[in-house]
């Protein structure tokens, strides 16, 4: 107990004696933090947005003018039967038609009533495990074969775009996570060891008498526990505080869950721990 | 504990200039002996007395406290060595960030002491030593003489069997030199051990002490 009420009061010590350092630590790095905690949510965001455009991707499988009607049911049933796809809506040559009056705000085959050139298709969604470049090409490929088929058509460039934007985002985020969080743990070390620095002297005596290195650098674990978990609260509270007054219209902003910031504060106040624990190892040798 | 408390076996320790510190250098203290150890500057007194704490190792010999030989990177031994050891001077000095009455309690606090025992000991230290009114200054605020008696107080408060003390008498009046004394004579009739590191041999004997010079790197 003695001891866990001098780990307390050096800490307390540490802290009064130096706050203009532990508020610059405190403030660089809620600063780096929140640099991190608004990529995660460009992240989520950016998810959502893909997720949203990817749901409004449909797949049209054209087909052979020769296939007689009496066969569409059993090949409506094999379409539908494929893994991934969700639904199935029949066009019919008249459906074609008026959807391209619709598109185009004029009939192109007025007068042509019984040459109507558009073929009969099938246009399909998929599920959301699906909407990815590899498995909508497997299901194109595999559907393609089916007889009666003439050509499966979807956007095969479009989503190419949208995967590339995805993995970039999601590699910058790695990038810039690994970055952020070793300034956070090398500013929280050297702001730690400065502050450390002058009682050097002290270290070194108590080390005479007989005290541990975990004994002494106990405090400096806390302080940059505390540093480090304070940070990431104060860094989440700005986030939620700017939520709360920015409204975008074109697409949802994604804020991580809140087992998800929990977690990452602890985290981070762990990160700030150890790095305290550094700052001060050296001075220890 | 019987038996010798401190062996040091033909240890030879070098210098920063490549020549020698201690060349086979040889001292058994009993345990409730005391030993004074004399030496011009520059001799190695400190060296030894930084040898016996673990700050620095020989090259070869053993260096052996309360049965444990002191050997670099035996981190929980030297731990273990140096909370049974008080020192007072040299290398030993007081922590600045913390008060008088906290640096005589830190070897206390380091072992885990009960908060009550810690306050009985320092109290009655405080009184032996004339420091109750500096008990809540910093070391910064003491004058050389009090921050000496703060060592002494704090080298004894834990009933540490061995007392490493550099240069008892350096720089402190008649007065002080001779209370001093008197706290050495209780320490060696009370069963404890000392070894007093010195550039002059006390002008009075102190009981259970042998003498000893530092000659060329060995006693004599």
């Amino acid at each position: 107990m003695t001891r866990i009420i001098f780990i307390l009061k050096e800490l307390g010590r540490s802290l009064y004696r130096h706050p203009g350092t532990v508020v610059t630590s405190l403030l660089s790095t809620t600063l780096l933090i929140l640099l991190f905690n608004l990529f995660w949510v460009v992240v989520g965001t950016s998810e959502r947005f893909y997720e949203n455009l990817l749901s409004e991707m449909t797949m049209d499988v054209f087909l052979n003018e020769e296939l007689p009607d009496s066969s569409l049911s059993d090949l409506s049933e094999e379409i539908k039967n494929a893994e991934g796809v969700l639904s199935v809506l029949y066009i019919s040559k008249e459906d074609a038609r008026r959807e391209l009056m619709h598109q185009l705000g004029t009939d192109l085959l007025v007068g042509y009533d019984s040459l109507n050139p558009l073929p009969r298709s099938y246009s399909l969604t998929f599920e959301t495990k699906y909407m990815n470049l590899a498995d909508i090409a497997e299901i194109a490929g595999k559907l393609q074969t089916l007889p009666g088929v003439m050509e499966v058509s979807y956007s095969r460039g479009w989503l190419e775009k949208v995967e590339n934007t995805k993995s970039i985002i999601l590699e910058i985020g790695l990038v810039l996570g690994v970055i952020i969080f070793l300034s956070a743990l090398i500013s929280t070390a050297n702001n730690i060891r400065l502050m450390t620095r002058t009682r050097v002297v002290g270290f070194q005596q108590m080390l005479l008498l007989g005290a541990g290195r975990m004994f002494i650098s106990l405090p400096f674990f806390i302080e940059g526990f505390l540093i480090g978990g304070l940070s990431a609260v104060l860094s989440w509270l700005a986030v939620f505080y700017g939520y709360d007054r920015v409204t975008f219209t074109r697409f949802e902003v994604v804020i991580p869950a809140l087992n998800e910031i929990y977690l990452f504060c602890l985290a981070t106040a762990l990160l700030g721990g150890i790095s305290g624990y550094l700052g001060v190892r050296k001075l220890l040798k | 504990m019987t038996g010798p408390i401190v062996e040091l076996k033909d240890v030879f320790l070098r210098n920063d200039r490549g020549g020698h510190v201690f060349r086979d250098l040889n001292l058994t203290i009993e345990a409730g002996r005391s030993a004074v150890i004399t030496g011009a500057a520059g001799s190695g007194k400190t060296s030894l007395a930084e040898l016996l704490i673990g700050v620095r190792f020989a090259e070869s010999g053993l260096v052996i406290l309360f049965d444990e030989v002191m050997k670099r990177g035996k981190k929980r031994i030297i731990k273990r060595v140096r909370k049974k050891i008080g020192g007072v001077g040299g290398v030993f000095g007081l922590l600045p960030s913390l008060t008088v009455a906290e640096n005589i309690t830190l070897p206390m606090v380091i072992s885990g002491v009960r908060k009550k025992i810690q306050q009985e000991r320092l109290l009655k230290l405080l009184s032996e030593f004339s420091l109750l009114k500096q008990a809540g200054e910093y070391p910064p605020n003491l004058t050389r003489v009090e921050s000496y008696l703060v060592q002494f107080a704090r080298a004894s408060i834990a009933g540490q069997p061995l007392i490493i003390i550099d240069e008892p008498s350096a720089g402190l009046d008649r007065k002080t030199y001779e209370r001093i004394f008197e706290y050495l004579v209780k320490v060696s009739l009370s069963g404890r051990s000392m070894i007093i590191l010195t550039s002059e041999i006390p002008s009075q004997q102190i009981p259970e002490t042998d003498y000893y010079q530092i000659e060329n790197g060995a006693l004599v």
